[in-house]
């Protein structure tokens, strides 16, 4: 076990090193200086000489690279030339909107999954297998800008309940902030629930296959206990940690339903960094999602061998 | 060809009648669309589908006729879902096989660089590379074959590293084979079949990214004609015109679920057939 976590964080220490890289390089070769960008155009050559040494942007670039990375572990990730303030205080204003969205749309995702999965594998090629295939197919091509706006059209401005755009915070009204954050769930989770429905559904079939499933079927026990208690319970390890990696890449990928919504999240503010091309705030915001991706990603692979001794040893095999 | 046919499973059949029907309608839009896509007629704006016979599928704010607007489009998103992906894929499929055959130091270092894209939420990549290479047509390409370069040398290379034991591999080092025929005549018939899954895949996805960061102001720049421009502009009038958001979204879902049954498609008939 011990063996099975030290590999699993040493490569993930080793995504995180690559994926700052990666973010530095690409984002270093923005076309326009940040000097530039920052004094304007009508800047002497001696005040942008003079910026520049300041940003340190006169550096070699592995220098350069190497304060920046230097910042990061002291959680400075720069400050955005835009707002004016540090980046980890944007990051943190819009970090409870993105989790919000993420949060509630695996839990939407994961109920729906879990019934009709376990339906379906129970009754395979009844009629709630059919549907839940037709689901798998199509989940995934239903563009999510394109829901958005069908879901405004027909739900939000037509029932009183749910806001068109913006985001109400749980602290000013909960009501409010749960019919805020209702639609561009719903949004996120049928994106998701293709996946996730096939992980419950392969996980199930499999589960029901067991020889102790048999066996209970032998003794008689009632139907719905064996699927329930039994089957479920073998099934429930896989699809849960498919779950905890897709509510990780998520933090990156509300970006479309933030911005036909209007909230203020992550994604917003990586959209608004890339338009108002503010590198440092890009830079660090995207550090900072990436870096969050890979290290819950690694929790949640650990909790998973944690719950599961047949995981852990898979996981050593390999 | 009838054998073929035979073989042939459902999700193949209707996944390439789609895609036909969109190449079809594409190549027919390099030649002729009922009304020039970009050219403004404020006289005829916002007719909805089936108020005038002869703007089939309505007309938007300037009183651009959508049909025209959506065979445009099928234009724009085949070119960028192909050359993209095509570009991706070679580049994906070279660097994948160099580390899979050269190994050493330089392997590892691709393979830990793609692992690097990989753990980027696609999302962000697509945006971080258009802010690289800027906005517009040539950028949404350039950006969505470099997103594609790291699912295809992951690819190549877990097949090259599964392949490498197999008796025909051996032998053919074993006679000194140099690494380029190595990889050109043995590897890569063994892996067509997935690599050709995988393509058909990332069109798909090639398009659902073009049209998301063309949604987004990301990606084509009006007046020219995309499936995600029009639905950000549909976006604005949705609350009187919600009619200008249907022709794009369903064109979008029905041509990616093209792309998705071919895959499945081809999957089912190339893997399985091998083992």
């Amino acid at each position: 076990m011990l063996n099975y976590c030290i590999k699993r964080i040493y490569s993930a220490v080793i995504v995180v090193i690559v994926v700052s890289i990666i973010t530095f390089l690409m984002l270093s070769m923005v076309s326009g200086n940040a000097a530039i960008l920052a004094l304007g155009t009508d800047a002497t050559p001696e005040q942008l000489a003079a910026l520049e040494h300041e940003m340190g942007l006169d550096l070699p670039w592995y220098l350069q690279y190497f304060n920046w990375v230097k910042g990061l572990v002291r959680l400075d990730f720069g400050s955005s030339m835009l707002y004016g303030t540090d980046v980890l205080t944007l990051i943190i204003q819009r970090l409870p909107v993105t989790l919000s969205l993420a949060l509630f749309s695996m839990l939407m995702s994961l109920t729906v999954s879990f019934i009709l999965g376990t339906i379906s594998a129970v009754r395979k090629g009844g009629i709630v297998d059919i549907i839940c295939r037709s689901i798998m197919q199509l989940g995934t091509t239903i563009p999510g800008f394109w829901l958005s706006i069908i879901f405004i059209i027909y739900i939000a401005l037509r029932s009183p309940v749910f806001p068109i755009s913006g985001f109400v915070s749980p602290s000013e009204s909960f009501e409010g902030y749960l019919a805020s954050i209702f639609l561009p769930s719903l949004v996120l989770a049928i994106a998701e629930t293709g996946s996730m429905l096939r992980a419950v559904r392969t996980s199930m079939l499999q589960s029901l296959n067991q020889d102790y499933i048999i066996m209970a079927k032998v003794q008689g026990l009632p139907r719905w206990k064996i699927y329930i208690k039994y089957g479920l319970r073998g099934a429930l390890a896989a699809p849960l940690n498919v779950a905890g990696l897709k509510f990780a890449r998520l933090l990156g990928g509300t970006t479309i339903v933030e911005s036909v919504f209007s909230l203020p999240g992550l994604g917003r503010l990586v959209l608004v960094a890339v338009e108002q091309r503010d590198i440092f705030l890009l830079q660090g915001t995207a550090m900072f999602i990436t870096a969050s991706v890979v290290l819950i990603s690694l929790a949640v692979d650990i909790i998973t061998a944690l719950m599961n001794p047949r995981m852990r040893l898979e996981g050593e095999q390999s | 060809m009838k054998k073929f046919l035979k073989k042939a499973n459902p999700s193949l059949i209707i996944g390439a009648a789609i895609i036909l029907l969109v190449a079809v309608t594409a190549i027919v839009a390099f030649f002729w669309t009922p009304y020039a896509p970009n050219v403004m007629d404020n006289a005829h704006s916002y007719l909805k589908p089936g108020d005038d016979p002869a703007h089939l599928l309505g007309t938007d704010q300037f009183g651009r006729d959508i049909l025209s607007r959506i065979m445009e489009g099928s234009k724009t998103v085949l070119i960028i879902g192909f050359i993209s992906v095509i570009c991706g894929a070679f580049a994906g499929t070279l660097l994948g096989s160099i580390a899979g055959v050269v190994k050493g130091p330089i392997g590892s270092i691709i393979m830990r660089a793609m692992e690097g894209f990989i753990a980027f939420p696609s999302a962000l990549l697509a945006i971080m590379l258009v802010a690289v290479v800027g906005k517009g047509e040539t950028g949404a390409i350039i950006a969505i074959s470099i997103y594609t370069i790291a699912p295809f040398a992951r690819l190549t290379n877990t097949m090259i590293l599964e392949n490498e034991n197999l008796p025909a591999i051996k032998a053919a080092k074993s006679f000194g084979v140099d690494s380029k025929r190595l990889l050109t005549h043995y590897y890569l018939p063994m892996m067509l079949p997935r690599l050709l899954t995988q393509f058909s895949a990332s069109v798909g996805s090639a398009i659902m990214t073009e049209a998301a960061l063309s949604f987004l102001g990301l990606g084509v720049q009006p007046p020219n004609a995309s499936w995600g421009l029009m639905l950000s502009n549909a976006k604005q009038y949705a609350l009187l015109y919600p009619y200008l958001a249907f022709a794009p979204g369903i064109a979008i879902i029905v041509t990616v679920l093209g792309f998705h049954l071919l895959s499945d498609g081809l999957g089912d008939l190339l893997i399985k057939r091998r083992s």
